[in-house]
């Protein structure tokens, strides 16, 4: 008589731990950011960018260094953030090596991308305007979008709000007129 | 201590990364032409998990916040500049970085492009970017300051209409 009870028991206890991947890793991601800000403090990433650039001129121009605000601002590499960037470096590294390895080939992303030299091209000027741009606003993917809507934050809100705005429509912009 | 607990957040965060493709820049331009959402729907998730887990613990142990100024017009603009290069690179400043662990050679090129914007960014600081960060700057503010709301409540709240949106949205919206 326990017969029919026990399959369906079992179809609920299936379908409660069948989360999609994605979903799965999110909500690992969530664990992650609320353990960091329970030890030490939000995850951010942008800020490095700057500090490294100062760690670099204070060996090269030690009085350019002092005399530049921003970068005495931002003050030293030896901050938490540089090791969580560090660990980022690592993360990515074993993760593809433990998989498929997937990450290793240079994928093209636009049409107008037709060979390696526009993709890097594309990547070099991707990267310049998401630190400047994330510079401007105190924060970038990690420090505005995760950890700052994650704290409930205004700024959060407003900078993904611009992000999407023109990421959208540059990466559709780009994607039908590049041939 | 503190180092040791920010380098562990960062390769699990590297690995979690790396394993939903977020550092692959073909994999953000499909996102964010919304032919498919994973990424998206995988950041709103940490975000509904994570707002929830902090404010719950926020009750019973103090919690390291630290709320980013809302400077509205350099946030605003700062995030549009921003959404041009995530479009046209396919990288975020954290993505480029484990893009480089798995040895990715854009990766490289889009952290070379952030250490230049970094530097011009430096130069022109004082002179451009300074007195707009000083327009309609209303401070640390959160949602929960804004709607007079106890910050649990809120999060607890908005964490269920995330979920509610990853759940009704679709994860793939164009086969290609």
């Amino acid at each position: 008589m326990s017969h029919p009870a026990a399959p369906a028991a079992r179809n609920v206890a299936e379908g409660s731990a069948k989360l999609p991947p994605w979903a799965m890793l999110g909500a690992l991601f969530g664990v992650v950011s609320a353990f960091s800000i329970l030890t030490w403090g939000p995850i951010g990433v942008s800020g490095t960018y700057p500090r490294f650039v100062g760690a670099v001129l204070r060996r090269l121009d030690p009085a350019f260094a002092v005399g530049n605000p921003y970068l005495e601002k931002m003050g030293s590499l030896i901050k938490p953030e540089t090791f969580l960037v560090l660990g980022l470096l690592i993360g990515g590294f074993l993760a593809s090596r433990i998989g498929d390895g997937r990450g290793s080939r240079t994928e093209f992303i636009h049409t107008g991308e037709t060979t390696k030299g526009k993709r890097y091209r594309d990547a070099f000027i991707g990267g310049f305007l998401i630190v400047f741009g994330a510079r401007i606003a105190g924060g970038c993917t990690s420090g505005h979008i995760i950890s700052g809507i994650t704290q409930l934050s205004i700024s959060g809100l407003i900078f993904a709000a611009g992000v999407f705005a023109t990421g959208i429509m540059t990466a559709k912009l780009l994607h039908k007129g590049g041939r | 201590m503190t180092i040791f607990y920010a380098l562990l957040v960062g390769i699990a965060m590297g690995a979690l990364i790396q394993r939903v493709r977020a550092s692959s820049p073909a994999m953000i331009a499909q996102n964010l032409r919304l032919e498919n959402l994973v990424v998206i729907k995988f950041m709103a998730m940490t975000i509904a998990v994570g707002m929830i887990l902090v404010y719950l613990l926020n009750l019973v142990t103090p919690m390291h916040f630290d709320i980013k100024p809302t400077y509205v017009i350099g946030v605003l603009v700062g995030g549009l500049v921003f959404g041009v290069g995530f479009g046209l690179g396919g990288y975020c400043p954290g993505t480029c970085v484990v893009g480089a662990g798995e040895g990715r050679k854009d990766a490289l090129w889009s952290i070379g492009g952030g250490i230049f914007g970094a530097l011009v960014f430096s130069l022109v600081f004082e002179a451009l970017i300074a007195p707009i960060n000083k327009l309609a700057d209303y401070g640390k503010i959160t949602l929960a300051d804004v709607l007079h709301l106890p910050a649990v409540g809120v999060a607890l709240g908005l964490g269920a209409i995330f979920l509610g949106i990853i759940y009704v949205l679709p994860t793939v919206v164009k086969k290609t």
